[in-house]
C-alpha cells in the first residue's frame, strides 16, 4: 500500500512542472468556479428546512428530503405552487414559437440564401438590426400597439399565452433566420440545379434536397428558439399577471419575492428548469457549439 | 437563330421573374411579422418618447398628446439619470462604467479559458462542454442560485468561505453595498458571459499557423513571447468583434441586474431605469425616452468604435 502511494507521488512529481501546475490549478478553478453553482442548486433543492435556516451553510444535506418538491407539486402541501402549471406554460408558448419561428425562417432562409431578388441584402440587414435593440426598448411600443389592438379585437393582452407567443417571434425570427441562412448558403447550388432539370418544382427542392441536407442547422435552431422561449423572463414579466398563467422563469421569480423566503423551494424549481436544458445541451452539443458563436443565443 | 436567342432570352426573364416572385413569397411571412414587431415598433418608440403615453390613454394611443422634448427633459433631470458625483453615478454613467468593465473582464476571462482548453489534455471535450454551462443554464435559476451563495447572513456561502479563511471578520452585504454591489454585477456578467468569448477566441486559436511557434521557437522565443508577439495579433480582430458585440449586448442587458440587485445600490443601468418608468410609474413616453437615449449613446459607441477599427484596418 504504501509502496504504491510513494510511486504515486513519484510519478506526480515527475510529472509536475510549473507551467503544468499552473495549468492545473487554472483548471480547477474554473471547473469549481463553474460546477459548485451548479452543485448547490441541485443539492440544495433537497435540504429541509431546518437546514435552510441553520446559521452556517449546509454544504452536503443530511437526506435527500423532497420537501421542496413537494410544496412544487403536492396538492395537499400547506403552500403548494403548482409548478406543474407553470411548466405547462411554458411549453404552450416554447413549442408554437419554435413550430412557427423555424417553419417560417426555413422559407425566408431559403429565399435569402438561394433566390435573386431586389433589396434582398437590405432586407437582411434590417432583420439583423434587431441585434442592436434592446428588449427594453421594443417591449414599450409593442405593449402600447397590442393593447391598441385587443381593445379592437377583443382579446386580452395580458395573460394570453398567444400573446406572448407574438412578441417571442420577435426575438426568435430574426436569429433563426440568420442562422439558416448562413447554413443555405454552405450547400453547394449544383445539387439543387441538378433537382431543378430533374423537373423538381422549388417546394419539391426545399423539402427533398435542401431540408435533408440541413438537418444539423435545423436541430441546432429549433434547440436555440426553444431555449429562448424556455428562459424568456422580460416580456413574461410585463405581459403576465395571474400565478397560473406564469411561465417557470417569471414564477420562480415570485416564489424567491415571496415574504417567507424558501431559497430550498427557488433551487428545486430553478433545478427542474435547467437541468433540461443542460441534458439537452450536453445531448446535441456536437450541433450547438457552432451555433452559439453565430449568434444563436443572445445575450 | 435571333428568334432563338430571344425566345431564350424570353424564359430566362419570365423564370428571374418567377423566381423573384417565389421569393417574395417565401419571405413574406417572415419579413411582415419582423416588421410588424420589430422595425415597426422600434420607429414608433420614437414617436412615444415624443408624447404622453401613460397608462390613461394606453388604449387611445394614437390619439395621445405631443408634448415635445418634455419626455427627454424629465429623464435628464431625473436624479436617477444624471451623474451626482461620485456617491450617485446616475444611470448613465453607472451603464458606462458597467457595460466596459463587464466587457473586459468577460474577454480576458474568456481569453484565459480558451488558452486553457487550446491544449490538448484528457477529458478536454467534456471540460469544454462543461464551461459552456453558466451561458446555457437559464439566467433566472443562476442568478438565484448566487444570490443565495452571496447572502449577507454567516449562513451565506462567501461569507462563510472567507470568515473560516479569516479573511473578513464580519459577514459583507455584497449585493446591497454602494461599489461592492457593481463590482459583483460586473463579476457575475463576466462568469456567465465568458464562455461566448471562449469559443470564439478558441475557433481562431486553433486557426493559427503552427509554423509560425516552430519559427519563433527556432529563433529562441519563449513562451510569453510567443503568446505577446504571435498569439496576441492573430487574435487581434476577433477580440475587437467579441467587444463589440458583448458591450452591445451588456448594454442592453435588463434581466441580471434587474434579478440580482433590483437596480439599487448603485446598480441601475439604463434598462433598468427604462423598466421603471414604464412599467412601474407606467409612464411610457419616459421609459420610451430614456430607452432611445440608451440606444443613442450605443450608436455613438459603435460608430466611433467601426470608425477607429476600419482606420487601423487601413494601417
Amino acid at each position: 500500500m504504501n509502496q504504491e502511494k510513494k510511486t504515486f507521488i513519484g510519478y506526480l512529481a515527475a510529472w509536475l512542472n510549473w507551467p503544468r501546475f499552473i495549468f492545473s490549478l487554472t483548471l480547477i478553478f474554473f471547473l469549481t468556479g463553474i460546477l459548485f453553482p451548479f452543485y448547490w442548486m441541485v443539492s440544495s433543492s433537497f435540504k429541509s428546512r431546518a437546514e435552510i435556516g441553520r446559521r452556517q451553510p449546509v454544504y452536503i444535506p443530511e437526506t435527500l428530503r423532497l420537501d421542496a418538491y413537494k410544496e412544487l407539486f403536492s396538492p395537499t402541501h400547506e403552500s403548494y405552487q403548482d409548478f406543474g402549471q407553470n411548466i405547462l406554460n411554458t411549453f404552450k408558448v416554447a413549442i408554437p414559437t419554435t413550430f412557427i419561428a423555424v417553419v417560417l425562417s426555413i422559407l425566408g432562409a431559403y429565399a435569402i440564401a438561394r433566390l435573386r431578388f431586389k433589396g434582398k441584402e437590405a432586407l437582411l440587414n434590417s432583420i439583423l438590426m434587431i441585434y442592436l435593440f434592446p428588449g427594453v426598448l421594443l417591449i414599450i411600443p409593442l405593449f402600447a400597439m397590442l393593447a391598441q389592438a385587443g381593445d379592437k379585437l377583443g382579446f386580452n393582452v395580458q395573460d394570453n399565452l398567444g400573446v406572448l407567443i407574438f412578441t417571442y417571434l420577435a426575438q426568435t425570427l430574426p436569429v433563426a433566420l440568420y442562422m439558416l441562412t448562413n447554413y443555405f448558403r454552405t450547400i453547394p447550388d449544383e445539387i439543387e440545379q441538378a433537382g431543378l432539370i430533374d423537373g423538381c418544382s422549388r417546394f419539391e427542392i426545399i423539402w427533398r434536397i435542401t431540408l435533408p441536407l440541413a438537418i444539423p442547422a435545423l436541430v441546432s435552431v429549433s434547440i436555440y428558439t426553444f431555449m429562448i422561449a424556455w428562459n424568456e423572463f422580460l416580456y413574461a414579466l410585463v405581459f403576465l399577471n395571474d400565478h397560473a398563467m406564469f411561465t417557470m422563469p417569471i414564477k420562480i421569480n415570485a416564489i424567491f419575492n415571496d415574504p417567507t423566503p424558501r431559497p430550498h423551494v427557488v433551487m428545486a424549481a430553478s433545478t427542474i428548469m435547467t437541468i433540461p436544458i443542460i441534458m439537452l445541451f450536453l445531448a446535441m452539443e456536437r450541433f450547438l457549439t457552432e451555433g452559439l458563436t453565430a449568434g444563436g443565443v443572445k445575450g | 437563330m435571333t428568334t432563338f436567342v430571344s425566345s431564350l432570352r424570353q424564359r430566362y426573364k419570365s423564370r428571374q421573374a418567377q423566381e423573384t416572385r417565389l421569393a417574395w413569397m417565401l419571405i413574406s411571412p417572415t419579413a411582415l411579422i419582423v416588421f410588424g414587431i420589430v422595425i415597426f415598433p422600434a420607429f414608433f418608440s420614437v414617436w412615444v418618447s415624443f408624447h404622453n403615453v401613460g397608462l390613461h390613454n394606453l388604449n387611445d394611443v394614437f390619439h395621445a398628446p405631443f408634448v415635445g422634448w418634455e419626455n427627454y427633459q424629465k429623464v435628464f433631470n431625473d436624479f436617477a439619470f444624471k451623474f451626482q458625483g461620485m456617491q450617485s453615478w446616475g444611470a448613465a454613467v453607472t451603464s458606462i462604467v458597467y457595460s466596459f468593465a463587464a466587457t473586459i473582464l468577460t474577454l480576458v476571462v474568456g481569453l484565459v479559458a480558451a488558452l486553457l482548453l487550446n491544449r490538448p489534455f484528457r477529458g478536454r471535450g467534456l471540460t469544454r462542454a462543461i464551461f459552456l454551462f453558466p451561458y446555457v443554464a437559464p439566467v433566472v435559476s443562476v442568478v438565484f442560485v448566487w444570490r443565495w451563495l452571496l447572502d449577507p447572513r454567516p449562513s451565506g456561502v462567501l461569507n462563510d468561505i472567507l470568515m473560516r479563511l479569516n479573511i473578513i471578520d464580519l459577514p459583507m452585504a455584497f449585493l446591497s453595498e454602494r461599489g461592492l454591489a457593481l463590482l459583483i454585477v460586473i463579476l457575475f456578467e463576466s462568469w456567465r458571459y465568458f464562455p461566448f468569448a471562449m469559443l470564439m477566441i478558441l475557433a481562431r486559436l486553433q486557426a493559427i499557423d503552427n509554423t509560425l511557434y516552430e519559427a519563433a521557437e527556432v529563433d529562441g522565443a519563449n513562451t510569453i513571447e510567443k503568446f505577446w508577439y504571435i498569439t496576441i495579433p492573430e487574435l487581434r480582430y476577433i477580440l475587437g468583434a467579441i467587444f463589440l458585440l458583448r458591450l452591445m449586448w451588456t448594454f442592453n442587458k435588463f434581466d441580471d441586474i434587474f434579478l440580482l440587485t433590483g437596480g439599487g445600490f448603485g446598480t441601475k443601468v439604463l434598462p433598468v431605469l427604462t423598466y421603471e418608468f414604464s412599467f412601474r410609474l407606467f409612464d411610457f413616453g419616459r421609459g420610451a425616452a430614456t430607452a432611445m437615449i440608451l440606444l443613442t449613446i450605443l450608436v455613438v459607441f459603435i460608430t466611433i468604435y467601426i470608425s477607429l477599427v476600419m482606420r487601423n484596418v487601413e494601417e
